[in-house]
C-alpha cells in the first residue's frame, strides 16, 4: 500500500516556486530519507504531506485522502521540526498526558523513559526551553505517538552530538519494534545513512532521485586519470563533475555503465562515492567548484 | 565488527562479509541458526532491510538456507564455500593487479611467466 502519493505536486511562494512537479510515491513501513541542499523544497513537502500548507496543483494523497484540513491524517501523521508549537499554559508533563486524547497509539511508558533518560523537566514550559532541549523534547513526542506515517524535519538541529546519536539509536530500535512509515530529512546524510532503505533525493523542487540506498551509491563513479584518457573513456556521457587535478589529470564523476569496465581494464582509477557526495554532485548547480570562485 | 557507512563498499555487503567471517571463525557452526535481519539491524545500528540484503547474498550463494518461520541456517559446506570463494576471488584480484602493473612497466607476457617461475623455484 502506498502510505504517500504525490502526482504533479506543484507549490509557489510569491515570486518563487518551491516545488515544481513533484511526483513519488511512498510504501508502507520503510525508512525514507528526505535530502537535499538549502532551499530544495524539504520542509515545504513535508509542511504539505502532514496537512500544515496547501500545495497550489497536483494531486497530494497521504492514507489515500488530502491531507489538507484533515482529521484522519492529522491523528495518524505527525511532523516534527524546529517550529512545532505547544500551549504554554501547560507543563511539558501535561503536554504528555495530553497527547493520547489524540493520538490512539500513543506509548506514554516509552515517552516517560525517554523524558527521564535525557533529563528533562517535567515542569517547564515548552517554550522555555534550550534550542537543544526543545529539539530532544519534540523528538520525544514524535517517536511516542507512533503515527503511522512520521516525519521529521531536521530533527536533530541543536542537540549535541551524544543526543543525536541517541536519537539516531532510539529511532531505529522503536522502528524495529514497531515499524511504520519514517520520513526524516537532513542535510547531513552521512549522519543517517544507516538508518534508511530509500533516499528521496530533491533539488530546486524537482525529484532527482528516488531509489534505494544502494542504488544511490552505485549510480554514479568517480574516474581519475591523464586528461586525454579520462575525456576518451567518458565521452558522450553525463558528467556530473569534473575537476582538473593538477593540470595534467582530470576526475570526473559520471554516471555509472559498462562502458566504463573497458577504462578500467586500460588502466583507469574507478571509484564508487559514499552515498552523500553521490547526492551533493547531483544536486551540485554548476559543472565546477568552489576552486573556480578563486581562479 | 563496527559497519563503516562511509565507506565505497555497501553496507549489506559489509554484512554479508561479517557473517562469513563469523562462519569460518566456527561462531557459527554448520546447521546452526544465525542471527535475524532483525537481531543484525540492532546489532550493527542499521536498517533491517539492510540487514536482510546481506541475509539474501549468503542465501543466494548457499551458504546459509531458509527454514520456513524458523530462520536462516549455516549451509553444512559453507566454510568451505567460504574459504573457496575467497581463495579465488582474491587471487584473480591480485593478478589483475599483478598484469595491470607489468603492462604499466612494459614487461612483456614472456617476462613475466618466466618471473613466476623463478618466483616459485625460489620458494
Amino acid at each position: 500500500m502506498n502510505v504517500v502519493n504525490c502526482q504533479k505536486v506543484s507549490k509557489g511562494f510569491q515570486r518563487t516556486n518551491a516545488l515544481e512537479d513533484i511526483t513519488f510515491q511512498l510504501t508502507d513501513q520503510k525508512i525514507t530519507g528526505l535530502i537535499g541542499r538549502n532551499g530544495a523544497g524539504k520542509s515545504t513537502l513535508l509542511k504539505i504531506l502532514a496537512g500544515l500548507t496547501k500545495h497550489k496543483s497536483g494531486e497530494v494523497s497521504v492514507f489515500s485522502e488530502n491531507p489538507y484540513n484533515n482529521l484522519m491524517v492529522s491523528a495518524n501523521s505527525i511532523l516534527v521540526d524546529d517550529q512545532m508549537t505547544f500551549p504554554d499554559s501547560l507543563t511539558l508533563e501535561e503536554i504528555l498526558g495530553s497527547a493520547p486524547d489524540f493520538y490512539k497509539r500513543w506509548d506514554a511508558q516509552l515517552a516517560s523513559r525517554l523524558f527521564q533518560y535525557f533529563m528533562l523537566d517535567f515542569k517547564q514550559q515548552h517554550s522555555k526551553l534550550s534550542k537543544g532541549s526543545k529539539a530532544t523534547f519534540n523528538m520525544i513526542f514524535g517517536l511516542s505517538t507512533r503515527c503511522e506515517l512520521t516525519m521529521f524535519d531536521e530533527p536533530t538541529n541543536g542537540m549535541d552530538e551524544a543526543a543525536r546519536t541517541d536519537f539516531y539509536r532510539a529511532l531505529l530500535k522503536d522502528y524495529i519494534a514497531h515499524p511504520r512509515s519514517i520520513l526524516i530529512s537532513s542535510h547531513h546524510l552521512t549522519e543517517i545513512e544507516h538508518l534508511l532503505e530509500d533516499i528521496l533525493l530533491i533539488h530546486q523542487g524537482k525529484v532527482v532521485l528516488h531509489q534505494s540506498l544502494d542504488e544511490v551509491k552505485e549510480y554514479v563513479v568517480a574516474i581519475q586519470g591523464p586528461i586525454i584518457d579520462v575525456e576518451r573513456w567518458t565521452e558522450g556521457q553525463e558528467i556530473f563533475h569534473s575537476k582538473n587535478v593538477d593540470g595534467q589529470r582530470l576526475y570526473v564523476v559520471v554516471k555509472n555503465n559498462s562502458k566504463l569496465e573497458r577504462a578500467r581494464l586500460e588502466g583507469a582509477v574507478i571509484q564508487t562515492l559514499p552515498a552523500s557526495e553521490v547526492c551533493m554532485y547531483m544536486t551540485s548547480e554548476t559543472k565546477g567548484g568552489i576552486d573556480d570562485v578563486f581562479k | 565488527m563496527i559497519i563503516n557507512t562511509d565507506s565505497t563498499k555497501p553496507i549489506y555487503v559489509q554484512i554479508a562479509e561479517w557473517l562469513e567471517n563469523e562462519i569460518i571463525a566456527e561462531c557459527f557452526m554448520a546447521d546452526e541458526k544465525v542471527y535475524s535481519q532483525y537481531q543484525l539491524a540492532e546489532l550493527f545500528n542499521i536498517n533491517p532491510a539492510t540487514a536482510a540484503k546481506g541475509l539474501t547474498i549468503l542465501v543466494e550463494e548457499m551458504t546459509l538456507y531458509k527454514k520456513r518461520g524458523l530462520g536462516m541456517f549455516v549451509a553444512p559446506e559453507a566454510k568451505m564455500m567460504i574459504l573457496e570463494k575467497r581463495r579465488n576471488e582474491t587471487l584473480t584480484k591480485m593478478v589483475t593487479d599483478i598484469v595491470l602493473e607489468a603492462k604499466r612497466l612494459s614487461v612483456t607476457k614472456e617476462e613475466l611467466i618466466q618471473l613466476i617461475h623463478k618466483c616459485e623455484e625460489e620458494i
